[in-house]
């Protein structure tokens, strides 16, 4: 049994951990406003991004950009997997990272671009040391278009014949789920968002409806990407937030059932004391 | 006080405007383009260059001046709108760091040009 000394230490040490977790919980709270709002401000650019393309679509009768093509035949997949840079955050990362790898085994010779030092790191133990990656911290919009100007390269060149994204859904709080799409090559009824193309008469397309749409859709797969840097920056903090908050409350019950061991174990103490006193007096013949 | 129409400048960061305007002026491939109230509707590429738009006020007109990167302009009978990647008042731009920015661009001479297109852009304006 342990000793009375040995349990306050551990309440102690317990008491410092928990310290930390609650802070990082404040932290994580206050980073997933901020992240929310980087999200809401970044929701009309959003809008009227797929206006115009919604627009377009219904515009131009013969799409003809390689974005619109079906990739190279037999040319692996591109998969840009989108992680948190740290951890702490429960099962987030290692979620991502199995979406990855189950993704990987359906689709042999899997290429990888990564964004976010755990999604890095897994996929160079998977053996890919040298692919292209980037973090998800500072500066999302210069990451986002170099991640966009990669792949699009890739793309055309044939490398890969298709890109698809793993990056994490934001659907509440208390929900993260990865989530695969495929961002390239479009399809064209996803941009016209299933909805009727709207009789606004003729649009007038500055040079040609082909050059704003080759302008475009690079810029559509650019901002797809920022966006959903933004959601899996939230989401990763809504994780955090959630793991912090069970730690602190695991510290909590853990310090509770130690403080009622040190009692019991300080109360047998005396008790024997006691005893060994009455004993001894007891012995001595004292009345 | 002449006609105005709803006219919005968004970036993915921010709204950088948002209110009337009487005359939005866009750098487009092909060139300069006006766009007044009640323009036919209009999608068109834009290149860097400088946005200017005379606002609505009260008593006179305002200017509204920023160097923008490459974008979009919707125009719609009853709204304009304008995407860019980044829209800079003339008034924010730091003239000694852009300038330095323009000297590496310069020196790093095997960069593509439209860097160097794009800080010259930042620091004069066209």
């Amino acid at each position: 049994m342990p000793t009375v000394r040995e349990l306050r230490d551990r309440i102690r040490s317990l008491k410092n951990t928990q310290q930390i977790t609650k802070a990082m919980k404040q932290v994580a709270a206050a980073k997933i406003r901020r992240a929310e709002a980087a999200q809401r401000r970044a929701q009309p650019y959003a809008q009227t991004l797929s206006e115009m393309l919604r627009d377009l679509a219904a515009a131009v009768s013969v799409v003809d950009h390689p974005f619109m093509r079906e990739g190279k035949v037999g040319a692996p997949s591109g998969v840009i997997l989108m992680t948190a840079d740290k951890g702490l955050a429960g099962a987030f990362n290692s979620n991502l990272i199995h979406a990855a790898e189950l993704y990987a085994q359906e689709h042999a010779g899997t290429r990888f671009y990564t964004v976010g030092l755990k999604g890095r790191n897994a996929v160079r133990r998977w053996g890919q040391r040298e692919h292209p990656t980037w973090t998800l911290g500072a500066g999302k919009l210069a990451t986002a278009r170099e991640v966009a100007a990669r792949t699009e390269s890739d793309f055309r060149s044939g490398d890969v014949g298709q890109v698809v994204l793993i990056s994490s859904k934001l659907i509440s709080m208390m929900s993260q789920r990865p989530q695969t799409r495929r961002l390239v090559p479009v399809v064209k009824d996803e941009l016209a968002g299933g909805e009727a193309a709207r009789a606004k008469g003729a649009v007038e397309f500055l040079p040609s409806p082909e050059f704003v749409l080759s302008a475009l859709l690079p810029k559509y797969l650019e901002f797809t990407l920022y966006s959903a840097m933004l959601e899996t920056d939230a989401a990763f903090f809504a994780a955090q937030l959630i793991a912090m908050s069970n730690a602190t409350d695991n510290a909590g019950k853990a310090i509770d059932s130690l403080t009622i061991e040190m009692n019991n174990a300080r109360q047998a103490a005396i008790t024997k004391e006691l005893l060994e006193i009455v004993a001894g007096a007891e012995a001595l013949g004292v009345e | 006080m002449a006609a105005t129409v709803p006219f919005k400048l968004i970036t993915p960061a921010e709204i950088v405007f948002d209110g009337e305007a009487e005359l939005v002026i866009v750098v487009t491939t092909e060139g300069e383009e006006g766009i007044l109230p009640q323009h036919a509707p209009l999608l068109a590429a834009l290149r860097p260059g400088v946005l200017r738009a005379n606002l609505a006020r009260e008593s006179a007109t305002e200017r509204l001046e920023l160097a923008t990167r490459a974008g979009f302009v919707q125009a719609l009978p009853d709204r304009v709108t304008v995407l860019v990647d980044e829209a800079v008042r003339f008034e924010d731009v730091d003239v000694t760091k852009t300038r330095e920015e323009l000297a590496a661009a310069v020196a790093a001479a095997d960069r593509p040009e439209e860097e160097f297109a794009q800080a010259k852009l930042r620091l004069t304006g066209h």
